[in-house]
């Protein structure tokens, strides 16, 4: 009888062990789901909005997204709140910085807050994304006869700080107030490193002795970057 | 003194029933409990699949493509052997957006499970999409 009662009582707390333990980890699964998916709308509308876009379209999408999330969860409340970054140099939560110094930046920032709770559990969780693409380059010149210069660029991509690699890089070089493209007549040359370091060099007759560069890049992402700087 | 006893085995072994009876009845109780565990753990291997997917917007991508088959291909090799899915995609209107059915094999007659899980693709032109994936253990 003992050991009826036993095996019973044993049964059951072995039962409640194997529900608490599957049961907790599925709130985590969901936020982190969120997570990726408030990530994904950030990238994307940094995308759009650096290739033309407007700025709107950060706000537009987030506000999308926290509406369709909080449509699946039916057994308690489940919000998604966001604020786009306003401080500066953000505005509406984007910064793009396309400047002449060697330096380009296009950037987009938001904080998060969620709820999920229900009979069993409540989560608050406050998170918040930063997408960052940084493009740096260093352009120097050597006079090879007359107005002919060889330039040598070095651009440097970064995303969220990191090493990145590029997608697609353009250079361009400035001729009598015009952008110009350099191409196969001008011997240029582009080298990966495969490390988001890239060496771009091509000759062409600048008059100027300020020889201006920029260079146009869309990295993995879709996020376009520019930078512009001159070699003296 | 024999009468006593008598009456002593009779309730003795009426409680005996009782007792076995009262075991039985706790079983039968929660005779799915192990299996709802087994249940549980497959909606995370579920989740766990669809967000690695997710990593890095290969699964919106494929879904923007259309690539049905791409999609059954990674869930096949994201899933343990021995279960059997069927994957249903959403716009976000709730509209079921894929042409073929995204499955190994027939869920029909399985005990499944069904994992929902939203997700929006990376690029320029941001979709939503709601996927809800449905779970069974082959054996």
């Amino acid at each position: 009888m003992a050991s009826l009662l036993l095996s019973a009582q044993l049964y059951i707390l072995e039962v409640g062990n194997v529900m608490n333990e599957t049961e907790s980890n599925s709130p985590n699964d969901f936020i982190l789901a969120v997570k990726l998916g408030s990530r994904h709308v950030i990238v994307g509308s940094l995308a759009n909005i650096s290739n033309g876009g407007q700025n709107s379209n950060l706000a537009s999408n987030l506000q999308k997204w926290s509406s369709l999330i909080s449509k699946q969860y039916h057994f308690g409340k489940n919000i998604l709140n966001y604020t786009l970054k306003e401080t500066s140099p953000y505005s509406s939560g984007i910064w793009t910085n396309w400047g002449t110094n060697g330096y380009g930046v296009s950037s987009a920032y938001a904080n998060f807050t969620y709820k999920l709770s229900d009979r069993e559990f409540d989560v608050n969780w406050s998170y918040f994304i930063n997408i960052t693409t940084t493009l740096q380059i260093e352009s120097t010149y050597q006079t090879v006869s007359g107005d002919v210069k060889q330039v040598d660029v070095i651009i440097n991509g970064l995303n969220e700080a990191e090493p990145a690699l590029a997608k697609q890089i353009t250079i361009y070089y400035k001729l009598l107030g015009n952008w110009l493209i350099p191409n196969a007549t001008n011997n240029y040359e582009i080298f990966d490193y495969g490390n988001g370091t890239y060496t771009a060099s091509f000759m062409a007759s600048i008059p100027s002795q300020n020889v201006e560069v920029s260079a146009h890049v869309i990295d993995q992402r879709q996020i376009y970057v520019q930078a512009n700087a001159t070699s003296t | 003194m024999f009468d006593r006893r008598g009456q002593i085995r009779i309730l003795e072994a009426f409680l005996s029933i009782a007792v076995i009876f009262s075991a039985l009845l706790i079983s039968m109780t929660f005779p799915s409990s192990p299996n709802l565990a087994k249940q549980k753990s497959l909606v995370n291997i579920g989740t766990q699949a669809l967000m690695k997917l997710d990593t890095n917007d290969t699964l919106g991508n494929l879904i923007k493509q259309e690539n049905w088959t791409a999609i059954k291909q990674a869930l096949d090799i994201l899933l343990p052997i021995g279960v059997s899915f069927n994957l249903t995609i959403y716009d976000e209107n709730l509209n079921p957006i894929n042409s073929q059915a995204i499955q190994n094999t027939n869920l029909l007659g399985r005990e499944t499970v069904s994992v929902q899980y939203v997700c929006a693709s990376q690029n320029q032109n941001v979709r939503f999409f709601v996927l809800r994936l449905q779970l069974a253990w082959t054996r």
